[in-house]
């Protein structure tokens, strides 16, 4: 049982560091360069996104069965298409910013590679509860990520981080963190999300090229010192005959 | 004569100065993933160029002659995908049959376009802005033109970038990246070019 | 025509577009690959020694120096 355990939370964590969508697999850059102007509009985007997806999840999970293997691209087309008309119907009637700041990036989660990759590559194999927490893992791992790029363009191009436009049940307020007048206004443009996304990418490609010259280092030392304690025992038999 | 001049400005609005990759951020993944080669993203171009059209021309009659009278224009985002994904397999199937020298270039991207985000981009702002037909034309002739000249533009860049001495962290996707900002620092350039029509 | 007319329309015309999809998508699985596009697949043996820059499968530079 306890090691059941352990494998739902490997299982969620995936998503969020190893297999990261956006980081590591990149997919769905579309809406993560698009709606990361602010921390709020990802914060939405990424809830969309968490919802549509594990709703899909489960569904192709509970349907895996039934669906005959030749039209299975189709039918989860259709059945993610259903829930983003859903979602997006839910978003215009409650939270009309929302629905207004993500535009067409709302329909557009239709075609986002993760969703359609998800359901193909594990909710069709495996079972629900363990589809759905791989579409909790991958959807907060993407959101985080999206929170991620939002939090660096928002402050260097802003200046700062304002709550309250776009989810209005909670009161407005602004934290200036940068001067007015100093903030850099190239990162709320499309350059800027370039950037940043190119920047973020890097400094990851930096960690793995560190981990695996360390990690060739220590077997290069390894192989070494085996070298010397062959020689050395060689000697000794010598010595000792 | 005027509608004509109109047209026109709309579809190099829509090409240059709005630029569907690097202002409006549709169709990132194959603008990453299939440009390291000029011929393969001229093929992929092409053949989105080619859905791009039809499918406006299908989706817009459909939303505002068939949704929007019976009262169901929500349904729009699954009318478009499903025309969308059809049109793919049926030109797929049209290529796979009867042209096989263009299935030898096309024929691994055409199941991409199918969640290339431009093509259902292009079709779902044309019916949310409420643009006419014309107007919807002019946006998918653009926007996928558009489309075609960043992607082909960006391959070439890619080419020479390969052979580039880039720091090691900057190798593959994070120059790319750069390069592209770049690319979009010089298209906000072009922001101000009909500013003096008006 | 009424409006139910319409919605009859509007939903016949979404099952027939459902319908075209899997038709068109099952008919793609099922046609042959033609002939000389059956392993469009990178070949290790052709494609190490082979140095056209413009082939997509050419790794080039970015592998390893």
């Amino acid at each position: 049982m306890a090691k059941e355990k352990g494998q739902t939370k490997l299982n969620f964590l995936k998503g969020i560091a190893n297999e990261n969508p956006l980081f590591v697999s990149i997919l769905g850059t579309c809406p993560a360069l698009a709606t990361t102007k602010s921390v709020e509009a990802a914060i939405g985007m990424g809830l969309l996104f968490t919802i549509v997806l594990v709703c899909s999840n489960i569904l192709v999970s509970l349907l895996r069965k039934l669906i005959p293997e030749e039209i299975r691209t189709p039918a989860y087309i259709v059945i993610i298409a259903t829930f983003v008309t859903i979602v997006k119907m839910f978003t215009n009637a409650f939270l009309p910013e929302l629905y207004s700041t993500l535009g067409v990036f709302i329909s557009l989660i239709v075609v986002n590679c993760i969703v359609l990759g998800r359901a193909e590559a594990y909710a069709s194999k495996n079972k629900v509860f363990d589809s759905f927490i791989d579409a909790l893992g991958m959807g907060v791992g993407y959101t985080l990520a999206l929170i991620l790029m939002a939090f660096f363009r928002e402050l260097l191009g802003t200046g700062a981080f304002s709550f309250g436009k776009i989810f209005t049940f909670i009161p407005y307020f602004k934290l200036q963190i940068i001067p007015v007048g100093y903030e850099i206004s190239l990162f709320q443009n499309p350059a800027g999300a370039f950037i940043v996304f190119a920047l973020i990418l890097a400094v990851i490609q930096f960690i793995k090229n560190r981990k695996a010259e360390l990690k060739a280092y220590n077997e290069r030392q390894e192989k070494i010192r085996k070298a010397q304690e062959a020689k050395l025992a060689a000697q000794n038999k010598e010595g000792g005959n | 004569m005027n509608t004509f001049i109109a047209f026109l400005l709309a579809i190099i609005s829509s090409m240059l100065i709005d630029n569907v990759v690097l202002s409006r951020f549709y169709g990132i993944c194959p603008f990453l993933g299939v440009s390291k080669k000029v011929n393969s993203s001229l093929g992929m171009g092409v053949a989105v160029v080619f859905v791009i059209i039809l499918a406006t021309v299908i989706c817009w009659p459909l939303y505002n002659y068939v949704l929007v009278p019976a009262g169901i224009a929500f349904m729009d985002t699954v009318a478009y995908i499903l025309v969308i994904a059809s049109l793919v397999q049926l030109v797929g199937l049209f290529i796979k049959k009867y042209s096989p020298s263009l299935y030898k270039t096309l024929g691994i991207y055409l199941p991409l376009i199918t969640t290339n985000c431009a093509v259902l981009g292009v079709a779902q702002s044309n019916t949310d802005q409420g643009l006419n037909f014309v107007e919807s034309l002019a946006n998918g002739i653009g926007t996928s033109v558009g489309f075609l000249l960043i992607i082909v533009v960006f391959s070439c860049i890619r080419v020479r970038l390969e052979s580039a001495n880039t720091p090691k962290a900057f190798k593959g996707l994070p120059i790319a990246l750069i390069t592209a900002a770049i690319m979009a620092i010089a298209f906000m350039g072009l922001q101000g070019l009909f500013s003096g029509l008006n | 025509m009424s409006k139910t007319g319409y919605l009859i329309l509007a939903i016949s015309i979404l099952v027939a577009l459902v319908i075209i999809f899997i038709v068109s998508f099952v008919l793609y699985r099922r046609t042959p690959v033609p002939k000389g596009c059956e392993d469009i697949k990178m070949n290790d043996e052709k494609c190490s020694s082979c140095g056209h820059s413009e082939c997509s499968f050419y790794k080039g530079s970015s592998e390893e120096k």
